[in-house]
């Protein structure tokens, strides 16, 4: 193949290589040409100039920036295009200005927001793991951080790293499920959401049945839990174990494996071999008394979830409740727990792990492959919908990752997501095939949100022609609605996407949730600020501390 | 805890935070530059990723009184060669020193291209609804072009036909509007 310049052949080749679709063989002629022709060179440049503007600059789209782009309507002839102004732009400049500030004031989140997910990712690459985050902190008491250990907040993401408490009490979740109470002076290292290293201090390990496997190491001893309670003393060269519930698993140095039952306690100095004697809960008052204060305030904000789900389920304007209690797992269906509607008996469950909801007792569901999803059909019309869901995003894989979206394109659904730059977005068809509108919320879903329960919730207001986006309980986008009611969902799915383009979609049409829901919650009204706060509030993890 | 302490807990440290307010004034021109030597977007940005990672770790080295952008854009062609050691046709592409002779034409052409693509944003305007809708959708909202044939009733191919149609009718315009007597 043997391009020359100018020719339509040549045009098809920059293009190619602007889409990504060139093959070798264009490629390799391409090559040919620019290096031969210094014409040529100029033009492929300038084109290639032309398309990396329009991919790096978003403030050249100020009307998209409201989020509300229009479909693309069967073309008009393209000769003709440059005689006539529209007479829509001419008419919408005047309008123009804010629309332009605030395109750019989300154009600037938008990019921050991208390079907040490289921070991640940086420190995974440094760290060796695959997401950056491994536990959280849960809480503290008087806590007193070592330098370099930097300002910690109560509820932030932990990556992979050294934590050095000085003095006080701080409680460590990791996202296994283990958590660890720790007493300074203490310093911990976070290794992985399953393992961590304490050189020097005491702490307490509470390990749930899920992070059965929890390995912590000193300078002495490698413990893996079996699924227990155990301090751990390290000082000057001596380390103590003490098991209080179950068993667990030892290595001294390059000794033998030695399991260590419940009340007992192991300690080794230097080379010696390990001393047993009776584990000594006395010496871990403190950290006890703190792991027992959470877990009571725990089962009480469950409790508390509890009556008000029990109270909500009675509304006639609930459409769907999705509450995950009571899963097991053989069972594939969800009842729907909406007691005064009954138009959608239950869901079915494909794929998906159970994993452990907002509280340790309560369940929830986690979508990892691209197979995972729950499906389900809502019949009828609908002037007005409200959407709300409990979820923990794990990581924003996809370019647009579900959390509510109908079946393929049909008019009048809509598709409710997670971009990957953290932006939330709804989708609205319209009646008319082909006409949409996209109403996208600034980014929203920052690094500190990934691996925490959020409550994201979208309101579609037919009647005033308005959606609003909420996080955690507060409005973050309010937007006009252009495209009239009745909005109809039909098949469905939460975590994922069937696009109804046969048995394998393109890679590009693969939407799937990385994460965990805990609840999904549809309301045929369109709630209020109020309404929607209330509904964060009864269902947050954590009462207000 | 030694100073050097890779591992951050503290999402505000100074170093971050310098390298941050630098690096968001310079990604643009970092990406475009990268676009010059492999243009599709997503593999542009990928490359941009792995550049910001690699000056993030020499970030050490950076000499402030120096200008961020060429300093960040010679990582960035280090990555790019990297990158196309395993992609075949991206490698055929820039074969043989044409990498870094479109680099260094692009940096002479560059006072020029500011000068024309200042009218991109009028060009664009210009567009019939239909078009700037569907470079609207391609550019800025990043859909899928599958999605973007979908929405407008055209195949896939002729989606993107559309939109090489719509760069060169936009390229046209700004050409003239720099260049009025020409036309």
């Amino acid at each position: 193949m043997t391009l020359i310049f100018p020719s339509s052949e040549f045009d098809d080749a920059v293009a190619a290589v602007c889409h990504g679709a060139a093959g070798e063989e264009q490629t390799r002629a391409l090559n040919e040409l620019l290096r031969s022709d210094a014409g040529a060179r100029d033009e492929y440049l300038l084109r290639v100039e032309v398309h990396a503007r329009l991919a790096s600059e978003p403030e050249l789209f100020p009307q998209a920036a409201d989020a509300a782009a229009p479909a693309g309507l069967p073309d008009a002839n393209p000769g003709e295009r440059r005689k006539t102004l529209h007479p829509k732009t001419r008419a919408s400049r005047l309008t123009r200005t804010p629309a332009r500030a605030l395109a750019y004031a989300a154009c600037l989140a938008l990019i921050a927001a991208g390079v907040w997910g490289w921070w991640s990712r940086m420190a995974a690459s440094r760290d060796g793991a695959t997401s950056a985050a491994v536990a959280m902190l849960a809480r503290v008491v008087d806590a007193q951080w070592g330098e370099g250990t930097g300002s910690l907040r109560v509820g932030g993401a932990l990556e992979p790293g050294r934590l050095r408490l000085e003095s006080g009490l701080a409680q460590v979740d990791f996202y296994s499920g283990a958590r660890v109470v720790m007493e300074g002076p203490t310093e911990l290292q976070l290794v992985s959401p399953t393992e961590a290293v304490c050189p020097a201090g005491r702490l307490l390990a509470e390990v749930p049945e899920p992070a059965r496997g929890f390995r912590l190491k000193t300078g002495q001893l490698d413990v893996v839990d079996l699924g227990t309670a155990f301090g751990i003393d390290a000082s000057d060269g001596r380390t103590e174990v003490d098991v209080f519930r179950g068993k667990v698993e030892f290595k001294a140095g390059t000794g033998a494996k030695q399991s260590l039952a419940e009340g007992l306690a192991a300690a080794v100095e230097g080379n010696a071999p390990p001393q047993f004697m009776e584990a000594n809960p006395a010496a871990f008052t403190s950290m006890m008394e703190l792991q027992k204060r959470s877990l009571a305030s725990e089962a009480i904000r469950y409790d508390e979830w509890r009556v008000s789900s029990a109270r909500l389920n009675q509304n006639a304007l609930l459409v769907v409740h999705l509450d995950l209690e009571n899963l097991n797992g053989s069972d594939w269906t969800v009842r729907n727990a909406s007691e005064k509607n009954r138009t959608v008996p239950d869901a079915t469950i494909v794929g998906c792990q159970r994993a452990e909801g907002r509280w340790p007792e309560k369940q929830a569901l986690e979508f990892q492959s691209v197979n995972d999803r729950v499906r389900l059909a809502v019949p009828g019309e609908f002037d007005s919908l409200t959407l709300l869901a409990w979820v923990r995003v794990k990581e924003l894989d996809r370019q647009l990752n579900s959390l509510f979206m109908c079946d393929g394109a049909e008019p009048g659904t809509i598709h409710w997501l997670i971009r990957n730059d953290g932006i939330l977005s709804l989708k609205v068809r319209g009646r008319d095939s082909g006409s949409s509108e996209i109403i996208a919320s600034p980014a929203v879903l920052t690094l500190d949100k990934i691996g925490m329960w959020t409550h994201l919730a979208v309101v579609i207001d037919g009647k005033n022609g308005k959606v609003v986006h909420y996080v955690n309980g507060n409005p973050v986008a309010r937007r006009a609605l252009k495209l009239r009611p009745p909005f109809r969902l039909g098949s469905a799915e939460l975590g994922n996407w069937n696009p109804q383009t046969g048995p394998n979609p393109a890679p590009s049409l693969t939407r799937n949730l990385s994460g965990s829901l805990d609840e999904f919650e549809l309301f045929s009204v369109a709630l209020s600020d109020a309404e929607v706060h209330k509904l964060y509030t009864e269902g947050k993890p954590e009462s207000d501390m | 805890m030694p100073a050097d302490s890779t591992h951050r807990f503290d999402d505000s440290s100074a170093a971050q935070q310098r390298f941050l307010s630098l690096f968001l004034r310079s990604e643009r021109e970092v990406f475009r530059y990268v676009a010059a030597l492999v243009p599709n977007m997503t593999d542009a940005e990928d490359i941009v990723q792995q550049t910001a990672m690699a000056l993030w770790e020499k970030f050490e080295a950076y000499d402030p009184a120096q200008p961020f952008t060429p300093w960040a854009c010679r990582f960035a062609l280090n990555k790019t060669r990297q990158w196309i050691e395993r992609r075949q046709r991206w490698q055929a592409l820039l074969d043989r020193g044409l990498a870094e002779e479109l680099a260094q034409r692009r940096q002479e052409l560059q006072p020029d291209f500011e000068l024309r693509l200042k009218r991109l944003e009028v060009c664009l305007r210009k567009l019939p609804h239909g078009q700037r809708s569907l470079v609207e959708g391609y550019y800025y909202e990043r859909a899928d072009v599958e999605e973007l044939a979908g929405r407008s009733g055209r195949t896939v191919a002729a989606t993107y036909k559309m939109l090489q149609r719509i760069r060169q009718s936009l390229q046209a315009c700004v050409e003239r509007r720099a260049n009025p007597e020409a036309v």
